[in-house]
């Protein structure tokens, strides 16, 4: 388990390196000359030049990204051009608002998808099981934007019971504040999380062990619970570990429908900008945050079922 | 043994007794809640564009920031709430220009900062001004300076500014705009000589209680302010770069005002939610079709004036402003100095002088390139000009980019057409500024290089003359259209929202001016 978990790890620590390098060369490949963007119209030429080279942009380009792994390496992560401040700083001044929403989602999908895939694996073919696959497909089909905006329009501006932007303050409120935007990017993960259940406890309710269950005279509530759940939700939490990284992306927009702030729009924001200091660290939390879920999810995957450490 | 698995272990009851207990759980404090965010009649909430990371008026990037600056610091003369282009004393109970490069004033004795940096003085007039145009402060600003020599200290709030030259924006940029706010020497002074994400001394009516990145900025009253008394308590201003996101918080009673959209005018007009007024303002924006004149498949002026004739612009607005917008007749907006009151070719098109045109000037099978920015009324007028074009036999290739992109436009020596936007400050020295020889391929993408247009830029500046001047800018708009290089579309409009609560108070193009903001 230890070397599957060290070579697991060394795995994510190569990835993250191949799309943190990929994504300093694709920022400088775009058009676009950051540093008039960055000072605006009225900034002189030697104002201009300048800047060039305090963000080193007058260097070459491999010299640039050694400079940039080389700083990494000890904590460094630049300034933020427009306002000077630390750029670990700012990210992680965002970082809580992704988790939380992306948390959130993970939670309510994860919780409801389970209720249903169960539900729906106990009732097979049943009327009860027809109605959850059509709602499991039906969340599933649905666009994240589209129920973004419909469940702005029905729930902050018509019945006016979540608020529409914003994130809150105190731990109710920020509850309350991404109740919208978890739902609406959490929805099609619960017909997915809904629908991957229920197809492994059905496999998993025809297996020996459970058989052997019910010879023994346990209860139905008991075989499902305990004996069948368990080894059902596995296929799960990897989908949750890559889940994280689609709910990334998703939260980008959610970010920008609910101005919410977050990694996503301070992305968006400093690659408009080209504000390449903050758009490298923002990209460096983001990627980590993802190579690491999954990691962790193949690594949990592997604990609990050691026939998937052979993959590795 | 009795096989009764497939009954359900949660029985429908169950199930749906527990999805009415999560229900009502997640329900349950909503009440409660629902008053955590409901409005606060103490506070105004409002949107802008983008966040406000910078304190420093030196580093000021535009509005966003100057809107809270404005609020935080005073100026000498500040900006009259209004439809009409005006200033009003602002921490000056004196200003007076005496001759044509000194302009003497004289603070008022009741402003002074926060953090314990005493009374405001002239002292800090003449650093504040001093430090956006020496070269130690890098300010991207210091062009709104024009020729700012030094400002002379004559008593303890008493000095004399001192131009080089006559400079007429000074009175409608440099001070009543982001230049002209006034820090604190020694405060400014001790944070190392540049101010960061917070202010280091405060002396406007508000003091900046907090700034959440990318969530919003919260101003409250000063306690010190021995001026009049703003309305509000609280102002909120919330970054929201999404109109139609904006306008949901709007509509759902989130917000108090905010700029919407061109599109939603229409709905707007039938009905603002709660009472609400929708206020139809100017704008200084100025919209524009390019023609770069370096292009060899431009060179042919006949082919040029061709284009200028068959773009229909009212056809161009309604489609893509849905007639919220007014055709303009050049860069410069109604209410400045040197506003046209009709261009030179008619703003409705003339498809048989464009097809004459076209045929004078021998070109057949014209394929040209325009770009345009990424924003949906900017590719649906590409469209259009795409159409109209097509009806002499222009063929139009649109190009569509991103912002960081198509703002690098200028060096792109293979830019053809392009339909372009630039913001405004309200002097007309501000818009001609772009079109120089000096500018060429920087922010001149037309490459128009016009000796007698430059002579005017330099000359108009120092004019103090407004009659002369009106005359000075008209004439400058003359000659970039008869060049062939500009078709002038828009100078856009602001409309803007906001609840039934709130008197705004705003500038003549619809930017706020939060700080006189009242109570209904």
């Amino acid at each position: 388990m230890i070397t599957y978990t060290i070579r697991r790890l060394a795995l994510a620590a190569l990835i993250l390196f191949v799309a943190v390098t990929a994504m300093f060369l694709m920022i400088r490949a775009v058009p676009g000359d950051p540093v008039k963007i960055m000072l605006g119209p009225r900034a002189t030429p030697e104002l201009q030049a300048s800047l060039t080279a305090a963000l080193g942009l007058d260097q070459p380009i491999w010299k640039q990204l050694m400079i940039f792994y080389s700083k990494m390496m000890q904590g460094d992560l630049g300034v933020d051009v427009f306002s000077g401040r630390s750029v670990t700083h700012i990210v992680m001044q965002q970082l809580p608002y992704t988790l939380e929403l992306i948390f959130a989602s993970i939670i309510w999908s994860a919780l409801l998808g389970v209720i249903f895939g169960a539900y729906a694996a106990a009732n097979p073919n049943t009327l009860w099981d027809r109605m959850i696959a059509f709602i499991s497909v039906s969340f599933i089909a649905a666009p994240a934007f589209v129920i973004a905006l419909l469940s702005l329009l029905v729930f902050a501006v018509q019945l006016r019971w979540f608020p529409a932007i914003g994130v809150g303050e105190g731990f109710w409120s920020r509850v309350h504040h991404v109740a919208l935007p978890a739902f609406a990017i959490g929805l099609s993960w619960v017909g997915y999380i809904a629908r991957l259940v229920r197809a492994s406890m059905l496999e998993v309710l025809g297996e020996h062990h459970i058989r052997t269950a019910r010879a023994f005279g346990l209860s139905e509530r008991r075989i499902i619970m305990v004996y069948a759940l368990r080894i059902a939700i596995l296929p799960v939490i990897t989908v949750i570990g890559v889940g994280m990284g689609f709910l990334l992306s998703a939260a980008v927009f959610a970010e920008i429908v609910f101005a919410r702030p977050g990694l996503g729009k301070l992305v968006i924001d400093s690659i408009t900008t080209r504000n390449y200091p903050v758009v490298m660290g923002a990209v460096l939390v983001s990627t980590g945050l993802f190579v690491l879920s999954t990691a962790i999810s193949d690594i949990v995957n592997a604990w609990l079922d050691p026939r998937s450490r052979q993959s590795l | 043994m009795k096989m009764e698995w497939i009954k359900a272990p949660l029985g429908r009851r169950k199930f749906l007794q527990g999805s009415t207990a999560l229900g009502a759980a997640s329900l349950m404090p909503m009440g409660f809640l629902h008053q955590a965010w409901a409005q606060d009649s103490n506070t105004l909430r409002v949107r802008t564009y983008g966040d406000a990371p910078n304190m420093d008026p030196a580093h000021s990037v535009g509005v966003v920031e100057e809107e809270i600056h404005a609020s935080i610091y005073n100026k000498l003369i500040q900006y009259k709430p209004g439809r009409e282009w005006d200033w009003q004393l602002d921490a000056a109970e004196m200003i007076e220009q005496v001759d044509p490069t000194h302009i003497k004033f004289a603070l008022r004795n009741d402003i002074g900062f926060t953090n314990g940096h005493g009374a405001m003085t002239a002292e800090d007039v003449k650093f504040s001004f001093e430090r956006i145009i020496s070269d130690a402060t890098e300010s991207p600003n210091k062009p709104d300076m024009g020729p700012l020599s030094h400002v002379e200290v004559t008593g303890e709030r008493e000095g004399t500014i001192v131009l080089n030259e006559p400079f007429a924006p000074l009175w409608s940029i440099a001070l009543p705009y982001i230049t002209g706010n006034i820090v604190s020497k020694s405060a400014t002074e001790a944070a190392g000589g540049r101010i960061g994400s917070d202010p280091v001394a405060e002396s406007g009516p508000y003091v900046r209680a907090s700034w959440s990145p990318k969530e919003k900025t919260v101003l409250k009253r000063n306690p010190n302010w021995q001026g009049d008394k703003p309305a509000w308590d609280n102002i909120e201003i919330y970054p929201i770069d999404d109109e139609n996101t904006a306008e949901i918080a709007f509509d759902a009673g989130e917000l108090d005002l905010t700029r919407v959209s061109l599109g939603s005018v229409q709905r707007y007009r039938e009905n603002v939610p709660d009472g609400g007024r929708l206020l139809e303002n100017p704008s200084l924006y100025y919209v524009w079709l390019g023609m770069n004149l370096d292009h060899p498949k431009l060179q042919n002026k006949k082919l040029r004036q061709a284009i200028q004739h068959a773009v229909d612009v009212p056809t161009l607005l309604e489609a893509a402003y849905f007639g919220a917008a007014e055709p303009s007749t050049g860069i410069i907006a109604p209410g400045l100095a040197g506003n046209r009151s009709a261009n030179l070719i008619a703003a409705e098109a003339n498809m048989e002088k464009a097809r004459a045109l076209l045929a004078e000037s021998g070109e057949t099978n014209v394929v040209i390139a325009l770009d345009t920015l990424n924003k949906t009324t900017y590719t649906t007028m590409a469209q259009v000009i795409q159409s109209m074009l097509a009806q002499i036999g222009i063929t139009l290739e649109i190009n569509v980019l991103e912002s960081g992109a198509f703002w690098s436009s200028g060096e792109n020596e293979d830019l053809q057409l392009v339909l372009n936007r630039f913001s405004m400050a309200p002097d007309p020295s501000y818009a001609t500024a772009w079109f120089t020889t000096e500018q060429a391929g920087i922010w001149n993408w037309e490459r128009f290089r016009n000796e007698e247009f430059d002579e005017i830029h330099a000359m108009a500046a120092k004019e103090t003359d407004i009659k002369k001047r009106d005359a000075m800018y008209k004439r400058a708009q003359d000659l970039m259209e008869e060049s062939g290089a500009y078709r002038f579309i828009t100078h856009e409009a602001t409309p803007i929202v906001h609840s039934s609560r709130v008197v705004p108070s705003l500038r003549p193009d619809g930017l706020s001016l939060l700080r006189y903001f009242g109570k209904a």
